[in-house]
């Protein structure tokens, strides 16, 4: 008798404790961030990273609150927060976006703002060898692979489709395009040199080494406007507003220009 | 120079851990059942276990923000009256681990109690014993190595879960940013020394948990 129901104990001991193990070990450190007082997340446009990031890590600094960036094509972001991430502020790269959500009754009215015009820029790989100075070198045959952002979600894959028919290339181009879930997807194609060339983000592209750029002239597509808003469900409004000033304020508009971006002048 | 945000590795950590313990209950019950009864639907039950070895992590995700997204009736009701909110949360991306990962913690364990010798299980019985003592005093000792090597394995899926997982629960640093959405992430931003460091810990850790197996499965059969 003793001996099987010492095994039938220790089968039972085993499964308990490893089940067990792996509980406290899923348990381990359970902390939800994003309710505490002090604390936003961004939905970011992709285009927005890196100026994002530091601009981000001033606020910090001045405000002492923890910011945290969640980056993404404008669209898919749009789609998550109708779905109801928990973002505090919603920043996209085109207003269409925007004005979209706050139809939905998602967003705070008042606090919709266009803060900065973002440049398309015509971006070729240093690694890649490839030097190209105006869209019709993307047809030159060593330009085998151009990478643009996905134009059903991303507003700068949507210019580079507007900038391409303007000049009549997009039909000739369309078997090369290669798409990236957002501009940085399709950024990082290029900087990697698995693409020749690239319609991107000139704030991703700017301060680059690997890449070389041409910006895109204005005029061939809708501007690219970067509005943001805060978000209706956050827990957080006043701090999520005092972003929106920063971003507007002195300091944000440093790192914009500092970035390529076109900042409108107040008022 | 070398500050890299490791917080994707713990949290990778917790939700592989927790999905691989809910897998091994919910797993062994079910492997339990379609080894050892006849029931009605029992194809069926092991078709739809099996299926998220087979479908696109992409239609899991799609599904997942159906069924229990914020503004599903599910997720709206759990959201209400608990507080609790799947989507966008480290605990919709434990859902998203535990789905992928049970059909191979059910596969190997239902292998493993199907290969144990039912007069075994039969003389148990005739000497006194409930079935649920025969099944922890005969049964899963027998199966151990399978279940084991199950559970290593649903763990290793688990923490490489990333398609559902990004759809479900987003791509939120610290929340629900995981080793497998970091990578993609990093890959993104051309942060390679994240990058590199995520995929050679993932690697590693796949690979080792597949050397555990591989010596657990050998032991069995001596």
């Amino acid at each position: 008798m003793k001996g099987p129901v010492l095994s039938g104990a220790k089968g039972l001991l085993l499964f308990c404790a490893l089940a067990a193990v792996l509980l406290a070990a899923g348990c381990g450190s359970d902390e939800d961030a994003s309710d505490s007082s002090g604390e936003l997340l961004v939905a970011a446009a992709a285009d927005l990273q890196y100026a994002f990031d530091e601009i981000g890590a001033l606020f910090e600094k001045e405000t002492g609150a923890k910011i945290t960036f969640s980056y993404g094509s404008s669209g898919t972001l749009a789609q998550q927060i109708e779905q109801g991430l928990p973002a505090d502020l919603y920043s996209s790269a085109n207003i269409d976006y925007v004005d979209r959500l706050r139809e939905k009754g998602l967003l705070i009215e008042d606090t919709q703002q266009v803060y900065a015009i973002g440049r398309l820029a015509l971006a070729s790989s240093t690694k890649a060898g490839v030097t190209v100075s105006e869209l019709a070198d993307l047809l030159r045959p060593e330009v085998e692979k151009v990478a643009i952002a996905d134009p059903e979600h991303a507003p700068y894959g949507r210019a580079a489709e507007e900038a391409l028919k303007s000049v009549g290339l997009w039909d000739e181009l369309k078997p090369e395009l290669v798409y990236g879930q957002n501009v940085m997807a399709a950024t990082e194609y290029v900087r990697s040199g698995n693409a020749e060339a690239g319609l991107v983000a000139l704030s991703l592209v700017i301060q680059e080494t690997a890449v070389t750029y041409v910006t895109v002239d204005e005029s061939l597509h809708q501007p690219i406007e970067q509005a943001l808003a805060v978000v209706k469900d956050t827990k957080n409004e006043e701090l999520a507003r005092r972003f929106v000033a920063f971003v507007r304020g002195p300091e944000g508009r440093a790192v914009l220009e500092k970035y390529g971006f076109v900042v409108p002048e107040e008022g | 120079m070398f500050d890299i945000d490791l917080s994707p590795l713990r949290l990778s950590l917790q939700v592989a851990a927790l999905a691989t313990a809910i897998c091994l209950v919910l797993g062994v019950a079910l492997a339990w059942l379609l080894a050892r009864r006849q029931f009605w639907g029992r194809g069926i039950v092991s078709a739809l276990v099996t299926l998220p070895l087979v479908l696109p992590p992409t239609v899991l995700g799609y599904y997942l923000l159906q069924a229990l997204g914020r503004r599903s009736l599910v997720g709206e009701f759990l959201e209400d009256s608990f507080g609790l909110r799947l989507a966008f949360a480290w605990e919709g991306a434990v859902i998203a681990s535990t789905i992928v990962a049970l059909p191979l913690m059910v596969r190997s364990a239902q292998a493993a109690f199907e290969a144990v010798d039912p007069s075994l299980e039969n003389t148990a019985r005739t000497l006194g014993r409930t079935n649920l003592a025969v099944f922890f005093t005969v049964t899963l000792p027998l199966a151990w190595p399978g279940v084991v090597a199950g559970t290593a394995l649903a763990f290793a899926r688990a923490v490489g879960e990333f398609g559902a997982t990004i759809m479900f629960a987003g791509n939120i640093p610290g929340q629900t940013r995981t080793m497998p959405v970091a990578i993609y992430d990093a890959w993104q931003s051309g942060d390679a020394a994240l990058a590199n460091t995520l995929v050679a810990i993932l690697t590693v850790t796949s690979l080792l948990s597949l050397l555990v197996i591989g010596r657990l499965l050998r032991v069995s059969r001596w």
